[in-house]
């Protein structure tokens, strides 16, 4: 980890609340600090999409608010007692309390207060998420880990073309409800009955279901590999890790082609279905060329700045469909290190004309601000490029004068409803987002308006 | 006690002021038991998240011009710090002419919490210096650095010494307080330290003290009217304005919460004038605030005609409004001071009140003058104000079996969630505006018009309230209001 970290991309590992906060009546219990929960809000929800949680409104979640006087008196009696009142005031299906740094560091033990609820309505689990061991993302996985591990049962019983989707972290992602909305009508579209966990009427049911899976399909290039190892070796389903969640038309269709040769699906559905779609998606890029081809338009190169999901999927888009090439690349996700050589593949992957001639480097990173400090000075007035990133660099877009689409967290306090850029859609999509600020930064020469 | 500068640290308003986070009663009572230094804090057996005070303190220093924030913590202590910064993408300033906040983490580790913190933290000092060439840094202190016990304050002077500018430490540990305000006097004390200087000649100056410079043109020209120029110590005020506020002749602050250490600072090392009583909100408090300071520089009858003019140019504005507002019922969930100022400024437009919640209350602040009461109580004592209240840190569950209880027609918020919880009972929330905006009858006007807009068509909420289910327990619907106060032996 570098010793400068600025413009936070990330929360503490107390984000990983966030995930709980996604499976419907799935309720977390804090033993934190007053101001955890609001300082992982911030870039997971209010200022990522603008997103307030779907069972427990985040601001109402119980919490030791644990201050001087617990490190002095102990905090396990006060959880103990924040415990016993919160499950008779929540109706939920499971609870899962978890911890910060101060309990942590002074040694309250919240695994024996969740094991003294053992007998109580609902399965009350627990998870250490102190912000000193990880970020949201490990926050993520801890909680996973807690329900597998402390809840799931192995089902003798696996059901055909069932299959769990992970690789998509709530919240943090900010497209994730429409994304996996959208994800789960082309997998039951190819023949799959998928299994999605977040999101309004998945809930306990879903959960539930997890060890009868036929098998775990992890969908993006890190997030949630351990998550299906720790499946395997649980309940022996075998996981799909597909590394891109496709956006436009040639990476959702390799992306329909894998899934299918993998779960066997009926090819031939498949195949008519990517033609349309295929079809339907040029026929409206095709519609914009007045103005796509040799009209006021984005530049042609691009600078990142996200996360390695949002990184790989949009640079596989634009560089495969949208005849794009890529400038400088930074992933500033903590991305642990065995992932990196192969998140570069990915983005490197990807044939384009100039290819051998236009170096470019991509670099993994813990500080946000590392784009920001190397391309600040450089030179954009000549040939122009564009930024994808977080709102973070949006204002660094707008200092230069360049095109900015937000691709990653915290994507701003734009509304987000109803928006991906998963799929054949969501490629349309993109392009309606750049080429709509690219006008806004460009007048062209024809403009008639003093400038000066 | 008094503002005292010679420290690095200031201890939380529950010490230092016996403020408190717990109450239910009346608004007299409360503030008379505050006055007679006798109000006692309830702590209850339930309580939910509430808020933080390091990150109250970062963002404040951080949106200062000049300055840089190293955050001495796990790196999840400054991830929503976008929060306050994000607006700048959109602010209509020419390109180049805005900056993010910076706010740098050490990103302290499981092994920083057993080998230390100190030589991480000189290095990311140095490489922020390096990359951002600040005039000034501060270094904020945090839960674990606080828990692990490190010698910043020393590290600052080495520090200072080094790169040939002030590094100022801003003791910002989120548990020493359960009151999130606790973190702006955590900046206002480490920016008085860092760039208040020697009093000199008195200049024709007046300072506000606030979150946002926003609205300062309205106020401007009421100042100038009365021969002074206006200084904001505010988001994006410089070295220099900290440095001529410390000769202006007077203070006034967007509330107790945020602006009275700072102010209370000003008047104790630079002996400027706070006027901490009377807020200059709604037609009242504007006319006692402009008798204050105008009788304070010998212009009393000169503030008092701004008064009238300004009166008289929204008095058409504000009457149209009542009419839509009159018998209305508007409860208050708000911050210390804002919670009774907008109770008073409900009552001015016709509104009742069935309660008021405030995040915290101040029974005093830290004016050394001990007869300046707090501005609660003052309303009480001069126009008799008096409404059912309680104290709660942002307590979310406790304010909504007050909405439910009370079926107010709308309520006033600012934050903090309580606008969710009235909308799941198709209840319309008003965001409150604060500070310059809402100022004198200018911001009367506003808060009437767009409230009586805010309220003329509840569809939304109605539709919402209809589909949402809430989450909570019959037991808990059936729980009578302030029930997760302990029972004190």
């Amino acid at each position: 980890m570098a010793c400068i970290s600025e413009q936070h991309r990330l929360s503490c590992a107390v984000g990983g609340i966030y995930t709980v906060l996604a499976i419907e009546k799935f309720l977390p219990i804090l033993h934190t600090g007053p101001g955890c929960e609001v300082n992982a809000a911030g870039a997971l929800t209010i200022v990522n999409g603008a997103q307030t949680p779907i069972t427990y409104i985040d601001t109402s979640l119980p919490c030791t608010d644990f201050c001087e006087e617990d490190i002095v008196f102990g905090g396990n009696e006060r959880l103990r007692k924040l415990v016993d009142e919160a499950l008779k005031y929540f109706k939920a299906d499971l609870a899962i309390i978890v911890d910060g740094c101060a309990a942590e560091i002074v040694g309250d033990d919240i695994g024996e207060v969740a094991e003294s609820f053992e007998d109580a309505d609902i399965p009350t689990l627990h998870a250490s998420l102190p912000g000193f061991k990880g970020n949201n993302l490990w926050g993520h996985s801890q909680i996973l880990s807690a329900i597998i591990d402390q809840y799931l049962q192995p089902s003798s019983e696996k059901i055909k073309g069932l299959a769990n989707v992970f690789g998509i972290v709530p919240y943090y992602d900010t497209f994730w409800e429409t994304t996996l909305e959208r994800l789960e009508e082309l997998l039951s579209r190819l023949g799959l009955t998928p299994n999605i966990i977040y999101g309004i009427g998945k809930g306990k049911a879903a959960i539930d279901k997890i060890p009868q899976a036929e098998f775990n399909l992890v969908i993006g290039p890190w997030l949630d590999l351990d998550i299906a190892k720790k499946l395997e070796n649980k309940f022996g389903a075998p996981y799909f890790h597909y590394p891109v969640l496709p956006t436009g038309a040639s990476e959702t269709s390799d992306f329909i082609r894998a899934i299918v040769e993998y779960a066997g699906l009926d090819k031939a559905n498949a195949e008519s279905y990517i033609a349309a779609r295929e079809k339907r998606f040029f026929h409206k890029l095709q519609r914009l060329s007045n103005t796509l081809i040799g009209g006021i338009m984005y530049p042609k190169r691009f600078v990142i700045n996200a996360s390695a999901g949002a990184a790989v999927s949009i640079a596989r888009f634009l560089i495969r469909d949208a005849g794009l090439i890529p400038h400088r690349i930074y992933i500033p996700e903590d991305v642990p290190e065995e992932h990196q050589a192969r998140i570069e593949q990915l983005i490197r992957e990807p044939v384009y004309d100039t290819k051998d001639i236009i170096d470019y480097d991509i670099k993994f990173t813990d500080d946000g601000g590392l784009c920001e400090s190397e391309i600040k000075n450089e030179d954009f007035s000549l040939l122009h490029v564009n930024i994808f990133g977080t709102t973070w660099d949006e204002l660094l877009a707008k200092n230069k004068g360049l095109p900015y689409v937000a691709i990653s967290p915290p994507s701003g306090d734009y509304f987000v409803v109803g928006k991906t850029f998963f799929g054949y859609d969501g490629g349309l999509e993109f392009i309606r987002d750049l080429q709509n600020d690219s006008i806004r930064k460009f007048l062209g020469s024809g403009a008639v308006a003093n400038v000066e | 006690m008094a503002v005292n500068l010679a420290s690095t640290d200031v201890p939380s308003r529950e010490r230092r002021l016996g403020s408190i986070t717990g109450y239910c009663g009346t608004l007299k009572e409360l503030a008379n038991d505050g006055c007679k230094k006798c109000l006692k804090n309830r702590r209850r057996d339930f309580q939910t998240s509430s808020n933080c005070a390091h990150t109250h303190c970062i963002n404040q220093l951080a949106g200062l011009d000049g300055t840089l924030v190293v955050d001495h913590a796990p790196i999840g202590c400054a991830g929503a710090q976008i929060c306050f910064t994000s607006v700048k993408s959109r602010v209509p300033a020419p390109p180049g002419a805005l900056e993010h906040a910076r706010v740098i983490s050490t990103g302290l580790t499981e092994s920083d919490t057993i080998f230390g913190g100190l030589e991480k933290l000189r290095e990311t000092a140095r490489l922020a210096f390096e990359r951002h060439h600040p005039r000034e840094i501060y270094i904020a202190t945090s839960c674990v650095s606080a828990i692990i016990g490190e010698d910043i304050d020393s590290v600052c002077r080495e520090l200072s010494d080094e790169l040939g500018i002030p590094v100022e430490l801003a003791a910002a540990e989120g548990l020493k307080s359960k009151i999130w305000a606790s973190g702006f006097d955590a900046y206002c004390h480490a920016v008085s330290r860092a760039r208040l200087v020697d009093p000199g000649d008195k200049k024709a100056t007046i300072n506000f003290i606030g979150f946002s410079n926003i609205g300062r043109q309205y106020v401007e020209p009421i100042m100038a009217k009365l021969g002074l120029e206006l200084i904001c110590l505010t988001a994006t005020a410089t070295v220099e304005d900290f440095e001529r506020a410390s000769h202006s002749v007077a203070t006034w602050g967007q509330c107790g919460a945020q602006s009275s250490y700072l102010a209370s600072a000003l008047e104790v090392k630079c002996g400027v004038k706070y006027f901490q009583t009377h807020l200059p909100y709604g037609g009242i408090g504007f006319e006692r605030f402009m008798r204050d300071l105008g009788g304070y520089i010998g212009k009393e009858e000169l503030a008092l005609k701004i008064v009238e003019d300004e009166k008289a140019k929204y008095a058409k504005t504000i009457e149209d409004a009542k009419k839509t507002l009159a018998g209305k019922t508007g409860f208050i969930a708000l911050g210390a001071s804002f919670a009774y100022e907008y109770a008073r400024l409900l009552r001015e437009l016709g509104v009742n009140v069935p309660h008021a919640v405030a995040y915290h209350y101040d029974p005093k602040l830290d004016n050394p003058n001990e007869n300046e009461p707090v501005a609660a109580y003052a309303d009480v004592v001069e126009l008799g104000l008096d409404i059912d209240t309680s104290v709660n840190d942002g307590q979310s569950l406790e304010t909504r079996q007050l909405i439910k209880k009370y079926k107010p027609d709308f309520i006033m918020t600012r934050g903090h969630g309580a606008n969710c919880i009235a909308s799941s009972f198709g209840v319309p929330s008003y965001n409150c505006e604060i500070g310059l905006l809402l100022m004198g009858y200018r911001g009367l006007a506003m808060l009437a018009t767009t409230l009586a807009d805010a309220i003329s068509n509840n569809n939304l909420y109605r539709k919402i309230a209809k589909t949402y289910d809430a989450p909570y327990t019959e037991y808990y619907n059936g729980l009578p209001t302030h029930s997760f106060f302990r029972e004190e032996a």
